[in-house]
């Protein structure tokens, strides 16, 4: 086994998170921020860590329906993260649009403009589905990283 | 030639390099899992920092159009040369004397900002607003805590200079004696004229790591890791492993200064007893206050810095002075 395959290996231990809002109404940022993730549920067993810079970011949880506003620049700083990357949605806003759907300033689903790997559902999701994402996403980055997950 | 070769591999391998970096990463990943457990958390994993670094490099690097190329490439490497200097300076009470016939407490005191400077100057390269915020709060920070750093190492050396000099006045700066003359009259942690000195220490420590409630410079959620903003893979990798070896350099200083005690004649008990003493002045001194505290503002933690560890030190200095 090579150093290369080696280090690819560890890596998928140490999946840092970014968060998005991209016009979110916070219930999900909260659900990521205080209960999920963090203080109570403790996704840092997984090793990730909130990364504040989206050049530290491994795996890029966006939440929100992606007002008209908002899409330029969540693309924008999508488009910082470095390769390979993992992006999850998280909520029913960006899958689909949510209770916002036929608004006139929504620009989405988020999947017209980036690809998706993960849909975590829920309005809120549960701290648990949004856990089982980030582990799911662990899965997807090894698969980029040419493993098998 | 052979004090040169020496000198090198001392850097290299033990008590620098190879050691330091082994001791650092262990603590941090302690630090981390102790943190989650007083939150009642599991928590990461102990090798979670040797992960971190693995994966770091397996990331691409960016360099931003506007940056400062060279100055932005070589700021890490600044910072983790004069680290692994650093830490061969160190003394293992019982075990290794430092590398006292190259440099002693001055050098040290010169060489312990330069993971700060390196973090300036990578900041200010990196041509991001944010970074040039960073850049002013790690300076401001920086000027804070070094004042009572440079008191207590005067605190010190000055009573170690009185005792070796039987009451005349004087100040001795060699390590070497310094925890010489320790071991034979007790450690300066357990004097009472020293405490306040000590205390001093305990609270220069957060300052000098960054961490809560001094993480001010790195502040995530207000300039987004100001100066560490743009770098990502290897170099963030650097900067990880200049942290580690820095956490090993002023804990393994607090011993030597404070608690150079030695348990037994074999090497091997006196390296556990060092660790042991190093942990618990981690685990007091960042981890606790770490895990129970906000983030205080620049202009707060400048004010703190000036007034509390200034004046304990000052306290232990004229004490030492007079009496």
């Amino acid at each position: 086994m090579s150093i290369d395959h080696l280090l690819k290996k560890l890596s998928v231990r140490s999946p840092w998170l970014f968060r998005i809002n991209a016009g979110s109404c916070n219930g999900c940022d909260v659900e990521l921020a205080t209960t999920a993730c963090i203080p109570r549920y403790d996704v840092e067993r997984f090793g990730c860590r909130y990364c504040g810079s989206p050049r530290h970011a491994d795996v890029v949880l966006i939440t929100g329906p992606v007002t008209t506003k908002v899409r330029d620049r969540v693309l924008t700083v999508w488009n910082e993260i470095p390769e390979p990357k993992v992006t999850v949605a998280v909520g029913i806003c960006p899958i689909s649009g949510g209770v916002f759907r036929d608004s006139y300033s929504i620009d989405g689903p988020l999947d017209r403009l980036i690809p998706i790997d993960v849909n975590v559902p829920g309005c809120p999701p549960r701290p648990q589905a949004i856990l089982e994402a980030v582990v799911l996403a662990r899965s997807i980055w090894m698969k980029k990283l040419g493993l098998e997950g | 030639m052979t004090d040169t070769l020496l000198a090198l591999l001392h850097m290299c391998l033990f008590p620098g390099g190879v050691f330091a970096l082994a001791v650092g990463f262990f603590f941090k990943g302690l630090d981390r899992r102790v943190e989650a457990r007083l939150q009642s958390r599991v928590g990461p994993p102990l090798v979670q920092p040797w992960i971190d670094i693995a994966k770091l490099l397996t990331k691409e690097t960016l360099i931003p159009k506007t940056a400062c190329r060279q100055a932005f490439l070589m700021a890490p490497v600044l910072g983790f040369t004069g680290m692994a200097v650093c830490a061969a300076f160190i003394p293992v009470p019982g075990v290794f004397n430092g590398l006292f016939n190259m440099g002693d407490l001055l050098v040290l005191f010169y060489l312990l900002p330069i993971p700060a400077m390196a973090i300036m100057v990578g900041g200010s390269a990196s041509s991001s607003p944010f970074g040039a915020m960073g850049f002013s709060r790690e300076m401001s920070l920086m000027l804070a805590y070094e004042t009572p750093l440079l008191m207590i190492l005067l605190t010190v050396a000055m009573l170690v200079g009185k005792g070796l000099t039987g009451g005349a006045w004087g100040a001795e700066f060699s390590l070497l004696k310094i925890v010489a003359y320790q071991q034979q009259t007790g450690s300066f942690g357990l004097n009472p004229v020293m405490i306040p000195a000590l205390l001093a220490y305990l609270i220069f420590l957060p300052g000098t790591m960054g961490v809560a409630p001094f993480d001010i410079p790195e502040a995530e959620t207000e300039i987004i890791e100001g100066p560490l903003l743009e770098y990502g893979g290897p170099l963030l990798a650097l900067f990880q492993v200049t942290s580690a070896l820095k956490t090993f350099v002023v804990l393994g200083l607090g011993v030597a200064l404070f608690f150079p005690g030695t348990v037994s004649d074999l090497w091997l008990v006196n390296l556990g007893w060092f660790l042991l003493k190093t942990l618990a002045l981690m685990l007091l001194s960042l981890t606790l206050v770490k895990s129970a505290s906000g983030r205080m503002r620049i202009d707060q933690a400048f004010r703190f810095y000036v007034t509390v560890p200034c004046a304990l030190a000052l306290c232990s200095l004229l004490l030492v002075w007079f009496v």
